[in-house]
């Protein structure tokens, strides 16, 4: 009987292993990762690829490559698709930036289509009696800035893209149509978020199920929202700004006492704009300027790093998260005291972006214990220089590459959906300070700070590494560990993105919990709280930390490597 | 067979209070009005209260409830499921939260008013300190309702097995409507915690119960 078994098992093998090896074969951009999705898996391609927060997505995008649209068509058309299937973090009712990459040209650039603040938005709006109201940043009609996602994905398709709306819709509009069964990530999103989603889309919103949060496994659809995509596709985002939509969007704005008006909407335009350069030992890389403040504190803690013999000390033990924490309440100090909408004020880039600067902060920071105080750097004021989210990254055969992030701020962004469309308008207005007197205090037609910081980095002036990620203030200091865990501790990309991260920052110079999670080690964190750090140890894989999408680009083998973010639900799609 | 299921459950329930009424003379009973409030903070005290209102249960949703509250109050439910978020929102730390649950569910049993634990939040509300809320006050339940997902360790099943606390496990939210509806509908006397209740009964129950 045995016997018989082990024949089988001896002849059905080979079977099995040559059936999935053909299947491989003849779909080599199906790849499968492991079933445990936190075990690190670089998905592979030769040509092209997509990396995006939902498998669906990352295949809208392969698609549009396979069929010879470009970099930035493909992208776009991932962004539409992510509307649908990863409705809670991005959407036309929101914003973002985009770093694309020319290959032809050799050329760099940047498209903010940042969401901006209605014109008649003052510093105190969402203050009562002298207090903050924090409902009124987050859940009140206040809290919406003019969305800018659209007319930033039809700039960036009419200018670099070689397909028009219609086309790049299309596996958008399926997905909402079609439905999608509802992940893990989803789910409990989903229920983080349903007070705000029960009050302001209502029981009957497609964003809940039966006036109940969507459990894993039901199936999400949002008809409203293929026809919206579908009125877009014939139209153009001109109905988004000034047609029915807009009025539309107005009128939900107005119910929950907003302040956005048509003119408001009209009036939108993205920016194109220089990308902010900096170095890493032999690395150059491109990032977005403010108001994004992700970018600029990238290249800062990058040039503060380059102080550290970060090979010495080893990844996450207990000196380097230490330097590295204390380095980002530094840059946290900065960030509150210069960042706001280069449109409007001045911001000490070149300085604060020198290696002189780093190397004083460096300079500043104690092995052995934590600071009482993190002072901001002291610059003049300079004449004005004009120059949650998402993230996905594509690479195209041309070499063209797209690096986007965008959002509508928090989860589900204010949970306000206009009659009939199906997306979700921001709540961006909440990135605005709560301080009157701030640089980035909510003044009419800003563009409030943001932490986004999509990236391309250079290595001997080839594209080596496209990377971005969600997840508010942490996504720079995310970032940041992610190419310091590939450049100077050797991990592929996406150990680097699964490695395990921290997060801390300071207010008005001081210190801040230490946010770690849980998969650093005990003695380590132990050792922490020794030399002054008080630590909060969050979930293994927490969401908290962000979800990055990136591709590696080896020029030697001609291989494009995708890591995708397990802490929500990144996927890639190469061919 | 899940009828079945639910009736034998029921009759199982009954039996076994019934049983219990002539061990104790301090009897409890799971009786309208009901203060819903949070252990932790978590978002899924609103669905809670959304549930209990499907249910036609008055209730009232107080996330930060004090023992103040408790006046005419015949039933806490406790929902349980630490945000950081949450607590961050309230102006709460960890310790503040527990200290004001731990005040609460000391005056609740002064009271003699039962307390019925929810976990709504499936397994994305576990983790180390959505655990420490669930150790920390599951014990004091005299029913608990579990998102079946969040229970894949067995953690509600021990700490309910050891304390003898009835657990109703389901596959989704929607599908607690029905017990819960059930846990007031029968009215029968239940017994306080000081005074252990023998039965144990796991109620694998699927969406056919949900009126929805």
């Amino acid at each position: 009987m045995i016997i018989r078994k082990i024949i089988s098992l001896a002849l059905i093998a080979p079977l099995l292993f040559l059936a999935l090896y053909s299947h491989q074969e003849k779909n080599p951009e199906v790849q499968k990762p492991p079933a445990d999705r936190h075990e690190p898996y670089n998905f592979v391609g030769r040509k092209g690829m997509v990396v995006a927060a939902h498998p669906l997505a990352a295949q809208a995008g392969l698609d549009m490559l396979k069929k010879r649209g470009n970099a930035i068509d493909a992208a776009v058309a991932t962004a539409f698709a992510l509307n649908a299937c990863e409705p809670f973090a991005s959407g036309i009712g929101g914003g973002g930036f985009m770093v694309i990459y020319l290959a032809q040209q050799k050329k760099v650039t940047v498209i903010n289509f940042r969401e901006k603040a209605p014109r008649q938005a003052y510093p105190e709006m969402f203050m009562i009696e002298g207090e903050t109201k924090e409902e009124l940043r987050r859940t009140h009609g206040l809290a919406v800035a003019v969305p800018g996602a659209l007319a930033g994905w039809s700039y960036a398709l009419e200018k670099y893209g070689t397909r028009n709306l219609s086309e790049v819709t299309q596996r958008a509009i399926e997905i909402a149509e079609k439905g999608f069964k509802v992940s893990q990530t989803f789910s409990a999103i989903n229920k983080d978020e349903y007070e705000k989603l029960y009050q302001n889309a209502g029981e009957q919103s497609c964003y809940l199920n039966q006036g109940l949060p969507y459990e894993s496994g039901d199936i999400f659809r949002n008809p409203d929202l293929a026809q919206t995509l579908r009125i877009i596709a014939s139209k153009g985002s001109e109905e988004f700004y000034k047609g029915e939509i807009a009025r539309k969007i107005i009128r939900a704005v107005k119910e929950k006492s907003g302040i956005i008006t048509l003119e408001d909407l009209a009036l939108y335009k993205p920016l194109e704009q220089q990308p902010l350069k900096g170095t890493y030992k032999d690395y150059t890389l491109f990032t977005i300027n403010p108001p994004s403040s992700g970018g600029l504190h990238i290249v800062q803690l990058l040039n503060i790093a380059e102080n550290w013999p970060l090979k010495e000390w080893g990844q996450n033990t207990v000196s380097y998260i230490h330097h590295f924490s204390e380095a980002l309440r530094f840059v946290f100090a900065d960030r509150a005291r210069y960042l706001g909408d280069p449109e409007f004020i001045s911001i000490p880039l070149e300085e604060l972006i020198s290696k002189k600067y780093a190397a004083s902060i460096a300079s500043q920071i104690k092995p052995d214990r934590t600071l009482d105080s993190y002072p901001h750097g002291d610059f003049d004021e300079k004449a004005n220089k004009k120059e949650s989210t998402t993230h996905l990254s594509v690479v195209d055969e041309q070499g063209n590459i797209v690096s986007l992030t965008q959002s509508i701020n928090y989860f589900f962004g204010t949970g306000i959906v206009p009659e009939n469309t199906g997306f979700l308008l921001n709540n961006q207005m909440a990135d605005f300070s709560q301080d009157p007197l701030s640089s980035n205090a909510a003044r009419s037609e800003r563009r409030p700070v943001s932490s986004m910081g999509p990236l391309i980095l250079f290595k001997e002036d080839k594209p080596y590494l496209v990377l971005g990620s969600p997840g508010g203030t942490r996504i720079f200091p995310s970032l940041t560990q992610i190419i310091l865990n590939i450049i100077e501790f050797g991990m592929s990309l996406d150990e680097a993105i699964e490695a395990p991260r921290f997060f801390t920052y300071s207010v008005q110079g001081k210190p801040k919990n230490l946010h770690l999670e849980s998969r650093i080690p005990s003695s380590i964190i132990q050792a922490l709280e020794s030399m002054g750090h008080k630590p909060i140890v969050r979930q293994a894989f927490d969401k908290y930390f962000g979800g990055a999408q990136g591709i590696l680009i080896s020029q030697e083998e001609k291989i494009l490597f995708g890591g995708a973010d397990s802490r929500r639900d990144g996927f890639g799609a190469g061919y | 067979m899940k009828k079945v299921l639910t009736t034998t459950f029921i009759a199982f329930f009954c039996c076994s209070l019934f049983a219990q009424n002539q061990m104790d003379e301090n009897l409890l009973l799971f009786e309208q009005p009901i203060l819903i409030t949070s252990a932790g903070q978590s978002a899924d005290v609103q669905l809670a209260s959304v549930l209990a209102k499907r249910a036609g249960l008055e209730a009232t949703l107080s996330k930060l409830a004090t023992a103040e509250e408790l006046e005419n109050i015949k039933t806490v439910a406790l929902v349980i499921g630490a945000s950081l978020k949450g607590m961050g929102t309230a102006g709460l730390d960890v310790s503040e939260e527990k200290k004001r649950v731990n005040l609460l569910i000391e005056k609740a049993q002064e009271k003699n008013i039962p307390i019925l634990c929810l976990h709504l939040g499936g397994e994305a509300r576990r983790g180390q300190l959505s655990d420490e809320f669930i150790t920390a006050f599951l014990p004091y339940a005299q029913m608990a309702f579990v998102l079946k997902s969040g229970n894949k360790d067995g953690l509600f099943t021990t700490i309910c097995g050891e304390n003898n606390i009835p657990l109703i496990e389901v596959d989704k939210t929607i599908d607690a409507l029905e017990p819960l509806r059930q846990a007031f509908k029968i009215k029968l006397k239940i017994m306080s915690r000081r005074v252990p209740i023998t039965m144990l009964q796991v109620l694998h129950n699927n969406s056919a119960m949900s009126t929805y």
